[in-house]
């Protein structure tokens, strides 16, 4: 094999390429970035914002691990928003608007001062391959480059064909190339390739809006930032408005709905029913009379505004005349119309939990090209594909998080356990043991590993062992702290039965916050100054205790199957017993233990009694002695 | 991550019978695992109290009891340690008297303590990873629970495991519909969905509490048509029972050889009537107004008419004090139990009185009583008929037809109940709804243990195709 010009070339400088550069360059790699235009790295193609609901906690648990993308919200973020604050902290959720220029730029920046980096614009038409391993690729211009480990990024650009009404564009984006021949590389290398879709609404000329008949959206003090290296700040917030669809914007997409791709028959694949378009959701819940729309700012230097909600193909005439029925957008201009696009992905099933594909060594996918829409859901995949290059690079164990470490380990098992039928986005309802997954606990979680892998620095691990250890002392001093019920007044109620409780039982129960506790903790050595954060931190440990403890044997029992681990070179054809739609499922999807086999999708209990039946006998006829050890 | 010696994949105690099903003189339990010795601890006294337990390979001789210390079968019982067992782990085995009965209570006893019923193959899964058995045996294994897999599949087509499981479907069908609601108001917080208020939840949730609770208390009907109907048969000495017994037996096909029953100084047959299998056991004689002593030897007489379905009371109708004497003994021992009354030797009253309206008629709570004999087989035929009315009143209506029959499935069911009941407390506090949805979930995970299923794609199917969300 020729020399190499990179240690690893990743294809795509979107949210899932440049986590994935950064992530290999901290482990010392050298990294070459191919990207159609050097001055769009992490553009956010569709809306300006950053985390959400189960989105968020990726956020967190990409900042654990080193990650860029917390960093740039929190230095470009334009308003900040903590989601059901009235609900449990488990499903809190941190959500951001962003100025999508800064956001881009800051992004730019860090990426082009990295020294590990090089950022190469081209569009790659071809991989170049070796005896069944990745050796490099070739530019749609001609340009051989050469690299140990490929990661393929390519979002919507990949087929990328964009709709609006009746016209079709190739394209990417709005007004940039697609990359046409690298999928037609990937199919001729035997790669399953499918369609999706997904869409955009059009953007607005905020001057044209009129704020005063919608209902204004602030942002929240103090601010809640993503990352943990973000010192608290005050900031002057943008607010966002809330406002609602007519009964005329339903008569207009309803008389048009003929001429949109979705309904012509234009356009065949799936797209998120999350996100439906604004024809979908008029189409298919028509009794309801009108729908919201958010109209988010798309930066400070800027007065366009996106229409959260209003995501359409519709014929730029339509979109026009119809965006002009929204309350407050009576005299809204449009400044780019909305479109649907078209983009070619890989079903799932033919990678590995590592990312790595299973078809061609060395050659990892990340973001779209897996089925997954979402900046978030992008970025955790491709810290997780650079670090696993490096370890693959560097011959050492993979790094796979499991479903009971983190939501980007529910995101990958989910992959690569099911067929992928619209874009795949996460929710918290996603993750069994949600109540582990928090926000506030994603260091706790991934540290070890950001350790491990060189991710964090020295001083920054020290810091944060300071920090659990603040914790657990504030959780035995409230656990130690008996107070007697008849001085508890109010509260005393939810103790008819006790003399005295302890501070930490009293902490439990539901509306009693920590600073109802603390009166009692005083004269009893209380430190000065004790860390809001460590405060926050004890209490959400206590208030779930019991919850987890009944979580924890879940747990257990879900790592003990996950530890089963089924050898690579285990067959999975004409194993008898099985029925033959658990066996064509065993055989499409090939999962590497039983915990990952009992998840894919119609696979009943008798199938996994089965199949482990037969990985007794192949064990014992292998004469390997047991699992092997992680 | 932890993991004990090798070839211990999971260290979770299990029980099950291992003697097969049907009538034996003799019935067998394995428990295998950590906790194998301690549950013996609990449910196992020696016999002599001065011995103690513990020894391993030493076949000791004593009860079982419940968790009241009552006695629920004498049995002779050894243990194994770690190493030295037919799954290589720490073991105990019971033996028992055959009936399904006994040995389906003691089961429950053991479940009590932390262990859980084996899977089908579950211990030869463990001696073969403990390395006590070859390849071929594990091979045997592997056809069984394939053969099992298949039946249950074209099972559950047609029978009334398939019904049942429909059944279950729905009650999962809804449970899945409830935490919907619960998660889109979760994970859709800017959308302002209209999902169900609290009120509407717990009606949800109340249901299902009735359905669940409904199939929990179809196991006893369940029972019966796998286990059989029980029949006890008493009344005052020498009023007929045991030719009674005898005539039943004889008119009927009998299912087994005659084996001791649940207590050892009553003889238990097996009859099919009408397709059940009736178990009829021969009681010795109640009388009212007995003394002590004689008292004390009613008692487990006593105890078998508790355990029964049915009891038929036999009266000897030629005796003249036989209407007070069958007042007075239903009096004072007839309650709580669904009693059938015969009277018997018709055959000794004249003509004359037989003519007489209402000599041979006895009435009480809406029963009326069959007049027969045994001697002549008079009003075999009526008895008959009334004993398969009985046996059908406490069948389930099978239209509806939904039965549990295994104590598998009615743990689970149970469990499933009370989570119900867990969440149901818990919207009516307005606990926080991820705490709500992770009870809902723990329910659900006991009922897809029954049908074997994953959900987390589902519930998300159920929020898209409820509510419009999408910003």
């Amino acid at each position: 094999m020729k020399h190499p010009d990179f240690d690893i070339i990743v294809v795509g400088g979107g949210h899932a390429g440049v986590e994935a550069a950064l992530a290999a360059s901290r482990m010392n790699k050298t990294v070459g970035l191919v990207t159609m235009d050097r001055e769009k790295l992490a553009l956010m193609s569709c809306n300006p914002a950053i985390g959400g609901l189960g989105k968020s906690h990726i956020v967190k648990e990409i900042d654990a691990l080193g990650g860029l993308m917390a960093k740039a919200i929190d230095a470009t973020g334009i308003q900040f928003r903590k989601l059901n604050l009235s609900h449990g902290p488990a499903v809190w959720s941190t959500r951001a608007q962003a100025d999508r220029v800064a956001y881009a730029s800051f992004v730019s920046d860090f990426v082009v001062s990295d020294r590990n980096v090089t950022i190469i614009e081209g569009v790659a038409g071809a991989l170049i391959t070796d005896r069944g391993h990745v050796a490099g690729i070739e530019t749609e211009d001609g340009r051989r480059l050469f690299s140990r480990v490929v990661i393929l990024c390519t979002g919507t650009f990949l087929g990328g064909l964009i709709h609006v009404g009746e016209k079709k564009t190739k394209a990417g984006r709005r007004g940039e190339k697609a990359a046409y021949k690298l999928a037609e590389s990937l199919v001729s290398l035997g790669f399953e390739v499918g369609r999706l879709k997904t869409g955009t609404p059009p953007r607005i000329d905020g001057t044209t809006v009129d704020c005063a008949k919608c209902q204004i959206q602030p942002g929240m003090e103090p601010v809640p930032f993503f990352s943990h290296t973000t010192a608290i700040r005050p900031m002057r917030q943008v607010p966002c408005h809330l406002t609602y669809t007519t009964a005329r914007t339903k008569e207009i997409i309803t008389r048009n709905l003929m001429r949109s791709p979705m309904f012509s028959g234009q356009i065949r694949s799936i797209g998120p029913r999350y996100c439906p378009s604004i024809e979908d959701k008029i189409h298919r819940f028509s009794d309801k009379p009108r729908h919201q729309i958010f109209l988010e700012p798309e930066g400070n230097g800027t007065d366009e505004i996106y229409p959260n909600g209003f995501s359409t193909s519709l014929p730029e005439d339509v979109q026009r005349e119809a965006i002009r029925t929204v309350i407050g957008l009576e005299g809204a201009v449009i400044t780019k119309p909305g479109y649907a696009i078209e983009y070619d992905y890989c079903p799932a099933h033919q990678i590995r939990a590592t990312l790595e594909t299973k078809r061609i060594r060395g050659l990892f996918f990340a973001g779209q090209i897996n089925g997954t829409s979402g900046y978030e859901e992008a970025g955790g995949q491709g810290v997780t594909a650079g670090i696993n290059a490096v370890l693959k690079i560097d011959k050492e164990p993979p790094f796979v998080l499991d479903r009971a470490e983190a939501y980007i380990g529910v995101m990958i098992d989910d992959l690569i356990t099911h067929s992928t039928t619209e874009p795949y986005r996460m929710f918290t309802s996603r993750a069994e043991y949600r109540l582990r997954l928090r926000e506030d606990n994603a260091r706790d979680r991934l540290i070890g590993y950001a350790r491990k892998y060189g991710l964090v620095s020295d001083d920054e691990f020290e810091e944060f062992k300071v920090l659990q250890d603040e914790t657990r002392k504030e959780i035995g001093r409230l656990k130690k702290t008996i107070v007697p019920v008849a001085t508890l007044d109010g509260l005393s109620r939810h103790f008819v039965r006790r003399e005295s409780i302890s501070l930490a039982d009293l902490l439990k129960v539901p509306g009693v916050v920590y600073k109802d506790v603390e009166p009692f903790l005083k004269g009893d050595g209380r430190p000065p100054e004790l860390n809001s954060e460590v405060i926050e931190r004890a209490s959400i440990i206590i208030k779930y205790e019991g919850y987890i403890k009944k979580q924890e044997r879940e747990v257990e029992k879900f790592r003990r199957m996950e530890s089963e681990l089924i050898p690579p070179d285990f067959s999975f054809e004409g194993l008898s017993g099985l029925r033959n739609e658990a066996g064509e499922k065993f055989g499409r999807f090939r999962p590497s233990s039983l915990g990952q086999a009992s998840r894919i999708e119609g696979v009943t209990s008798g199938d996994i009694a089965a199949l482990s039946i037969h990985l007794m006998k192949y064990r014992t006829q292998s004469k390997n002695p047991q699992q092997k050890k992680k | 991550m932890k993991r004990k010696s090798q070839g211990d994949p999971s260290r979770d105690t299990i029980a099950a019978i291992i003697t097969p099903p049907g009538e034996g003189g003799l019935g067998a339990i394995r428990i295998s695992g950590p906790g194998a010795h301690s549950v013996i601890e609990r449910i196992f006294r020696p016999a002599e109290s001065d011995v103690s337990a513990g020894r391993m390979f030493h076949l000791y001789y004593g009860h079982i009891v419940d968790v009241n210390s009552g006695v629920i079968d004498e049995v002779t019982m050894a243990e194994m340690p770690e190493g030295k067992s037919y799954t290589g782990q720490k073991q105990a085995e019971i033996f028992c008297h055959g009936g399904r009965f006994v040995l389906q209570r003691i089961l429950e006893e053991i479940f009590r303590f932390n262990v859980r019923p084996a899977e089908p193959g579950e211990f030869t899964r463990r001696a073969f990873l403990a390395g006590r058995i070859d390849l071929a045996r594990a091979e045997a294994v592997a056809e069984l629970v394939a053969s099992k897999t298949e039946y249950s599949y074209s099972a559950a087509r047609k029978n009334l495991l398939g019904l049942l499981s429909e059944r279950i479907e729905k009650l999962r069908t809804r449970a899945v519909e409830l935490i919907a609601e619960i998660e889109a108001s979760i994970d859709f917080p800017d959308e302002a969905l209209e999902t169900a208020e609290r009120n509407r939840l717990v009606a949800m949730i109340d249901d299902m509490i009735a359905d669940a609770g409904e199939l929990v208390g179809s196991y006893k009907a369940g029972r019966i048509i796998k286990e059989g109907y029980r029949i006890a048969i008493t009344g005052r000495p020498n009023a007929g029972k045991s030719s009674l017994f005898n005539v039943l037996l004889n008119q009927n096909r009998a299912l087994v050889t005659p084996t001791p029953g649940t207590t050892r100084d009553y003889l238990t047959e097996w009859i099919d009537l009408d397709g059940v299998a009736v178990s009829i056991t021969d009681t010795a004689g109640l009388r009212s107004g007995a003394g002590p002593i004689e008292k004390a030897g009613m008692a487990s007489a006593l105890k078998i008419l508790k355990e029964s379905d049915r009891v038929v009371w036999i009266a000897d109708i030629s005796r003249k004090s036989w209407r007070k004497e069958l007042t007075a003994d239903l009096d004072e021992y007839g309650s709580g139990h669904s009693i059938l009354m015969i009277l018997n030797k018709i055959d000794k009253l004249k003509d004359l009185d037989k003519k007489k309206g209402g000599k041979t008629s006895f009435s009480r709570r809406g029963g009326t009583a069959v007049p027969i004999s045994c001697k002549t087989k008079a009003g075999m035929g009526a008895l008959r008929r009334a004993l398969v009315g009985r046996i059908r009143d406490s069948m389930p209506d099978l239209t509806d037809g939904i039965v549990v029959t295994s104590g598998r499935h009615k743990r689970k069911l149970e469990n499933f109940l009370r989570s119900l009941k867990r969440v149901r407390k818990g919207i009516e506090r307005a606990i926080s709804p991820e705490l709500a949805a992770f009870e809902m979930r723990q329910g659900i995970n006991e009922i897809d243990e029954i049908t074997g299923r994953i959900y987390n794609e589902e519930i998300l199917d159920r929020i898209f195709s409820r509510f419009c969300v999408g910003k």
